[in-house]
């Protein structure tokens, strides 16, 4: 038995080059447990074409899907409609903030990507390195040589929810301080002088909104802060072995 | 130039004090930058008065009275607000910093906020009836 | 002479791995897209990097094909895989049965196999259905769909290959004696329309393809056959976990990120463009992903999704074979100018895009062997870092 269908108005941010943005209503008919980007899909597939987003895997593991649904950053695949809007309500979709539009939903993940190798920020890493919170009762004797996605999706949710970054267009941002703290300055501490700068971690203002945001576990605050520490340490390490 | 609308920009400021779809950590940060310009602005309105002041024993007189109204003493309450909430907030950011209450971050700023509603009452109640 | 000049429909894995190949050959190589990098069927694959294990038994063709080219895979994009084995798992007699057969034909396709006892399975993988009778170790493995595809399409990108997404292909140009010359485009981006010639157009559209060559007229046997998956919120197990049976729906669970996903059914749709996830496929899912793993009656969803597979030619469902096509059309319907490649698998991306270069280069008499199986690709994020063609 499926659920009573709810009629919502889509109301999605639309921006073609050259063109001014503004809002295009989609009014339509969807099932409470569908997910807030196949709403999405059925505008393009049934009603507009043109429509432009990011999307690929459908189940958080890509990151492509990050949009602003009312407001709040969500990664639009794992977010059911019933959870944030209502039968007979508006549901609003824009592009990510802080990053460039491309056109509609879609927005250019260069800079952030590119940052992101800067740093160095793992894609993989060994199963026994991941944070996991129920690790199972028995691992494997050499569970080590496993080795598994890192959390982080790349999704930029993060950046378009912090305020700091908000302010300047230069700022690293939560999840390319995560990465680096990932690894850390005793693994590379040749992100020292990229993190402890105006434009790394000094900029965050400990808002925990990328925190509040990630679908993914990362906590970037957390790594935020965590690597705050390590560069302290290590300053002062140098203080003293200074002749 | 439209590819950067979406760009952050000091032009626009205003998207700094949006409330919209954020959580408490986002709110002391809108708290914290409010503060922070209303005390940069008050530094500069100080640095004015103590230069009218500068003028003689005349000004000095004048000032008195005008100081002695209560929207003037509203207006230093103000001032006095701003210096307890981004003080205490600042200790949130430092004591964060420091890995202290990371996980616990908005109880911490609940926590501080409230001891800063006591004090900034405290205040308005000694300023007022003194 | 200048460059020759290939257009590539569609950036999924065949079109991103093709733009590798025919860059990596000296073409001057532009990717037609309508979103963004896996927008079809790719990007929304289960994800399982095929041992061959799977199609052992029914198509020995594909499991040789999967065995090759996961070992290539594994070789030259490390950085989008979980290379952690996978076990097929025998639950019942008829599983038993099968064993027989599987141990026969993964040797006969030279897939690696090590047959473990049930309270060793149960020692590596404690999630697994405690009734399990007898497991074997294939060297399966799990990858990221989004950034396999990037892996190639950067490589391609830093090799001269031009992307051109948000762009929809709206027809075939023929030049007048029936031989293909170009596209006509819609920037989805801008609105506006505009013309690309170059002396090869490569069809790789996938589900799509019938859809390219009807607009001249033509028709390709390829078969959309959808299929439903479900992810789950814990990570119950390090390797793929596989039902030792023929091959049947929701009998694969393996992990992703932090997720298990559960997969997949297989059916037949009207529209290609948009497909709903259907509940009781869901339903099926969770109860065939739970006698693999039985927690998983127990779990949290975290999505449900489904994916289009471009199937080759006739039968029904399963029986399909799960290998590839290159199709000249100069020999199928004598338009010179267009080659379809459809069908495959995500593992045999590489293979695919081998294939396709090979025809295309004998097309146009040019002599470059293929070395994408030696050349590891670079990081997936250079994709990003340079910007798309736009229209000027
Ligand atoms: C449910 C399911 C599970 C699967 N699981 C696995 C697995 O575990 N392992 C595995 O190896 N394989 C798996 N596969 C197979 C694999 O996903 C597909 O074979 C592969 O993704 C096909 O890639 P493609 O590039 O040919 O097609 P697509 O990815 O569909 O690419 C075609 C592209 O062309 C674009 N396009 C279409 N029309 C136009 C146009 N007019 N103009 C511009 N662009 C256009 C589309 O947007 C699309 O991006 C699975 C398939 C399905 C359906
Ligand atoms: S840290 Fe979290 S929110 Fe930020 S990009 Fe990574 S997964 Fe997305």
């Amino acid at each position: 038995m499926s659920p009573a269908k709810w009629n919502i108005i889509l109301k999605i941010h639309r921006q073609k080059q050259g063109e001014a943005p503004h809002f295009e209503e989609f009014p339509m008919q969807v099932d409470p447990d569908e997910y807030v980007l196949d709403a999405v899909e059925r505008v393009w597939a049934f009603m507009d074409r043109s429509l432009c987003f990011r999307h690929a895997c459908h189940h958080s593991t890509c990151g492509a899907c990050g949009m602003r649904v009312n407001d709040v950053e969500k990664l639009t695949c794992i977010t059911p409609i019933r959870e944030v809007t209502r039968d007979g309500a508006t549901l609003k979709v824009e592009p990510l903030r802080n990053f460039p539009v491309v056109s509609d939903l879609a927005v250019d993940m260069g800079t952030f990507y590119s940052r992101m190798e800067t740093v160095g920020a793992r894609a993989v890493l060994p199963v026994s390195e991941a944070e996991i919170e129920n690790p199972p009762t028995t691992w494997d004797a050499d569970e080590s040589q496993y080795i598994r996605l890192a959390d982080c999706i790349e999704c930029g949710l993060c950046i378009s929810a912090c305020p700091a970054a908000a302010t300047s267009t230069e700022y690293l941002g939560p999840a390319v301080l995560a990465g680096a703290q990932d690894q850390g300055l005793k693994r590379n501490l040749k992100l020292l002088e990229l993190v402890d700068s105006e434009d790394g971690l000094w900029r965050c203002h400990s808002a925990f909104e990328c925190t509040a945001v990630c679908p993914s576990f990362v906590d970037p605050a957390r790594r935020i802060m965590d690597l705050r520490m390590q560069v302290i340490e290590e300053r002062f390490k140098r203080l003293f072995r200074k002749p | 130039m439209e590819k950067q609308r979406n760009h952050p920009s000091p032009l626009k400021f205003w998207l700094w004090f949006n409330p919209i779809g954020r959580q408490a950590g986002g709110w002391a940060y809108i708290l914290h930058r409010i503060t922070a310009l209303g005390l940069t602005f008050y530094l500069y309105l100080h640095l004015i008065v103590l230069g009218l002041l500068a003028k003689g024993p005349d000004g000095y007189d004048q000032f008195l009275v005008l100081a002695h109204s209560p929207l003037f003493v509203f207006g230093e309450l103000l001032v006095v607000a701003a210096g307890i909430l981004h003080g205490l907030n600042g200790m949130r950011i430092a004591l964060t910093t420091l890995g202290v209450s990371v996980t616990r971050q908005k109880q911490l700023f609940f926590g501080l906020m409230a001891i800063a509603a006591i004090a900034i009452l405290v205040f308005g109640i000694r300023m007022f009836t003194v | 002479m200048s460059k020759p000049h290939a257009i590539i429909i569609g950036a999924g894995f065949t079109g991103t791995a093709t733009a590798h190949d025919l860059a990596l050959r000296g073409f001057d190589v532009t990717v037609i897209e309508r979103g963004d990098i896996c927008h079809g069927t790719s990007g929304r694959t289960h994800g399982l990097l095929h041992s061959g294990g799977r199609y052992a038994v029914k198509d020995q063709e594909s499991a040789i094909e999967c065995i090759t080219e996961n070992t290539i895979l594994r070789r030259i994009v490390p950085q989008v895989i979980e290379p952690n084995g996978g076990l097929f798992i025998a639950l019942d007699e008829s599983d038993l049965a099968y064993a027989e057969q599987f141990i026969e034909s993964c040797e006969e396709c030279h897939i690696p196999l090590e047959e473990i006892k049930p309270q060793e399975a149960l020692r590596r993988e404690p999630h697994i259905n405690p009734r399990v009778l007898t497991a074997f170790m294939i060297p399966d493995g799990t990858f990221d769909p989004l950034r396999l595809a990037l892996a190639f399409a950067g490589t391609a990108k830093r090799n001269g290959a031009k992307f051109r997404t948000y762009t929809e292909v709206k027809k075939l140009i023929t030049d007048g004696k029936g031989n293909i010359t170009g596209v006509n485009l819609l920037d989805l981006k801008s609105g506006k329309s505009a013309e690309l010639y170059a002396d090869i157009v490569v069809n790789a559209t996938g589900a799509w393809a019938g859809e390219i060559v009807e607009t001249v007229g033509v028709n390709v046997p390829v078969k959309p056959t959808p299929g439903v998956m479900v992810a789950f919120e814990q990570r119950f197990v390090q390797r793929t976990v596989n039902r030792l049976n023929k091959p049947g729906d929701g009998d694969i669970v393996l992990p992703q990120r932090r997720m298990v996903v559960v997969g997949t059914t297989s059916f037949e749709v009207d529209s290609l463009d948009y497909v709903p996830v259907l509940e009781d496929h869901v339903k099926l899912m969770i109860e065939r992903g739970a006698q693999l793993i039985p927690a998983i009656a127990g779990a949290k969803i975290r999505g449900k999704y489904m994916a289009t597979r471009p199937l080759i030619g006739g039968g029904e469902g399963r029986s399909v074979a799960r290998t590839f096509k290159c199709y000249d059309h100069k020999e199928m319907h004598n338009l010179d100018g267009l080659v379809t490649i459809t069908g495959g698998k995500a593992t045999t991306l590489r293979a695919m895009a081998e294939k396709t270069a090979d025809v295309v280069c004998t097309k146009l008499g040019i002599n470059a062997p293929c070395v994408t199986a030696e050349t590891p690709l670079l990081s997936y994020r250079q994709y990003y870092l340079q910007p798309n063609e736009d229209f000027s």
